[in-house]
């Protein structure tokens, strides 16, 4: 993007009309978008996503907007690259990682003009707004497959960070798992990083190695599932579809889908009504989908697509009670859900999880 | 396979890459010649190694790509600071960086395209001997190379001329120069040397341990590679202990998760950098302080001045 002089003066302008009107944007007739991405846009998964959405957004919105991405930025970085996107015009900023969340949440008052948008964030402010959708809808079916498909009973889990999108991801897997028989079992391993291939194929090797048949990933690189078709065991792929990785070994991914809500948020900005707001979009929203079934038998598909239907419907609910702590002690008896607060903020596993929390 | 051969298998995959790049730059450094920026070699390794591999079809093809291509970027590195005798540190430090960023762009086309790895070679009668027959003689060839590029440059160092006269490059670039040695020559060997181990090393991550292409794939793995050099104290044999040592607490602790050992995984993925200071801390106590560093090493050489 050249920032001109005109650019510039429309920008002053801009910022001048908003600091009218705090926190409620008026009608652009232009609109820059700026983008910033926690992995490089090839990591093949969740920031390649990100970038896939963003182009949705040109291809739909055409001439009336632009788009500036910045990949790769450590969460240290995020102030200056957020600052350096408000000063060359960028009037709405997606930026895509919950490890810029409170980053965000600390910028986004001292530019007040600039609107923000955190993914997988979990509190609003007048120019910031979340979004994020219910993958554990996709880990619960994950879950399901993972009990059909396992001999040794025993999932392995590459997790990322002790964050609660993971844990209760892994709790959800679980819940699937045992729909289906309640003997399975978990071994999770923490690799600190949501990108390091190297290490992410070692700790699927270590996982197989102790006897793990089904492999879940919570990072974004296709390693895992690459080294599971190697290997000769199962594995779901992350963020995209991750066939092509491993025709052997792919069960199915969550494939993530942010275009529609990009073209819809940059919309709002251009005429006017962009409002923070708090976006949770499930199997039903269309934000994310699973990717086609492969190397499941007809029953097996058939039931996945049942169950997968189900939830999407909300006939099936992966936070139905009842639902108990490790040690016991009980969060909602059965009958109650949990609501969405408490999905984003558990921090415990489940009865039953037989693994440490870090 | 037991359990026991399974992780001494994955441990020697995970410590072969800073093997491999490690005795390259210890080459370098024992010529006198800090080079910082194996980080950018190595990846620039992975890079075109799997670009030429997915180009021609061939992965012999690849790896001689990605040894060109590490050695290249030495070629530069050796202009700036054996040519223009420039700060070694500042120009090691751009290489890493200029590595990083011109990988990403010869990387780009080849973004998800999938390829099959390397497979292992099991060598005939050595890999049925008990035990150590699978883990060390049912490898990929890389493996075999890093065993062989040791015993080379160990042999090379301490029992060759060639070997002496190099290590005198770097004691006292001066010394050799007076005795008619050409130390830029010498020295611009050595750094090609260090590029095409670097390379090699790269290639090993995008053919063999993880056969596809992102950027920055090598998280840091140049700069552990450097950690080790030091650690060995620019002795070939112990840059296997040094390697070997980190590879394995890395995998270790990985398993040590999965088992369920109740440990915070923050602290487990410490626990490799940990032991390594750990262990270089007794090292140097047991004798009794002191730097094993060649003498010259970082000092750049005008000759004639």
């Amino acid at each position: 993007m050249t920032i001109t002089r005109r650019r510039t003066i429309q920008g002053a302008a801009a910022l001048a009309g908003a600091a009218a009107l705090p926190g409620a944007a008026q009608a652009q007739s232009r609109l820059n978008v700026g983008f910033i991405l926690i992995g490089p846009v090839g990591d093949f998964g969740w920031s390649t996503m990100h970038d896939v959405g963003r182009r949705r957004m040109l291809e739909v919105l055409g001439d009336r907007v632009t788009a500036t991405q910045v990949e790769s930025v450590a969460p240290p970085d995020f102030d200056r690259v957020a600052n350096q996107l408000a000063r060359t015009g960028s009037r709405l900023i997606f930026t895509t990682s919950f490890s810029y969340f409170q980053p965000t949440v600390r910028v986004a008052p001292t530019l007040p003009n600039v609107m923000f948008e955190n993914a997988t964030g979990t509190s609003t402010l007048p120019n910031l707004s979340i979004y994020n959708a219910r993958f554990y809808e996709g880990r619960y079916v994950q879950g399901v497959i993972a009990a059909r498909k396992s001999r040794s009973k025993t999932i392995g889990y590459i997790a990322s960070f002790p964050v609660p999108e993971v844990i209760h991801a892994i709790n959800t897997v679980m819940r699937g798992a045992w729909s289906v028989d309640p003997q399975m079992k978990i071994r999770v391993v923490w690799v600190s990083a949501w990108f390091n291939p190297a290490r992410e194929a070692d700790a699927a090797r270590a996982l197989i190695d102790q006897g793990c048949d089904v492999i879940c990933q919570h990072t974004d690189s296709p390693a895992p599932l690459q080294l599971a078709n190697e290997r000769g065991v199962f594995g779901f792929g992350q963020a995209s579809d991750m066939t092509r990785f491993a025709p052997r070994a792919h069960l199915t991914s969550n494939v993530n889908n942010w275009g529609d809500y990009y073209v819809e948020r940059a919309r709002a900005m251009l005429d006017g009504t962009w409002r923070p707001g708090d976006v949770w979009g499930g199997l039903n929203s269309g934000m994310f989908r699973l990717a086609p079934f492969t190397n499941m038998t007809p029953e097996e598909t058939s039931e996945a697509e049942r169950i997968r239907d189900a939830i999407a419907a909300g006939t099936l609910h992966p936070f139905e009670g009842p639902i108990a702590r490790q040690d016991g002690t009980e969060v909602i008896p059965a009958g109650q859900r949990l609501t969405d607060d408490q999905i984003r903020a558990q921090n415990y596993f489940y009865r039953g999880v037989d693994v440490a929390m870090p | 396979m037991t359990l026991l051969e399974a992780i001494l298998l994955t441990v020697i995959t995970a410590s072969t890459p800073l093997l491999i790049a490690a005795i390259g730059e210890l080459v370098a450094e024992r010529a006198g010649v800090l080079n910082l920026g194996v980080e950018g070699m190595m990846i620039m390794g992975a890079a075109a190694g799997i670009a030429v591999a997915i180009t021609t079809g061939s992965s012999a093809a690849g790896v001689a790509a990605a040894i060109l291509a590490g050695m290249a970027l030495a070629a530069i590195f050796a202009l700036l600071v054996l040519g223009l005798a420039t700060n070694q540190v500042a120009a090691g430090l751009a290489l890493a960086i200029f590595g990083l960023g011109l990988s990403g762009v010869v990387g780009a086309p080849f973004v998800g395209v999938p390829r099959e790895g390397i497979g292992k070679i099991a060598v005939p009668w050595l890999s049925e001997i008990p035990f150590l027959g699978p883990v060390l003689f049912r490898q990929d060839p890389f493996v075999y190379a890093s065993f062989a590029l040791v015993i080379g440059v160990a042999w090379f160092l301490g029992r060759t001329r060639a070997g002496l006269v190099l290590r005198a490059c770097g004691e006292s670039a001066a010394a050799a120069h007076a005795l008619g040695f050409k130390v830029l020559r010498i020295r611009f060997l050595a750094l090609l040397f260090g590029g095409a181990c670097a390379g090699l090393a790269g290639a090993y991550l995008s053919l063999v341990l993880t056969p596809f292409w992102t950027s920055g794939m090598t998280s840091g793995r140049g700069w552990i590679a450097l950690a080790i050099v030091v650690f060995a104290s620019w002795l070939p044999w112990r840059a296997v202990a040094g390697a070997y040592l980190f590879g394995g607490v890395t995998i270790l602790q990985l398993h040590a998760q999965g088992a369920g050992v109740p440990v915070p995984p923050q602290a487990m993925a410490a626990l490799p950098y940990v032991i390594t200071i750990l262990a270089l801390v007794l090292i140097m106590r047991a004798r009794g302080g002191g730097s094993a560093a060649p003498a010259a090493l970082g000092t750049p050489f005008v000759p004639d001045r």
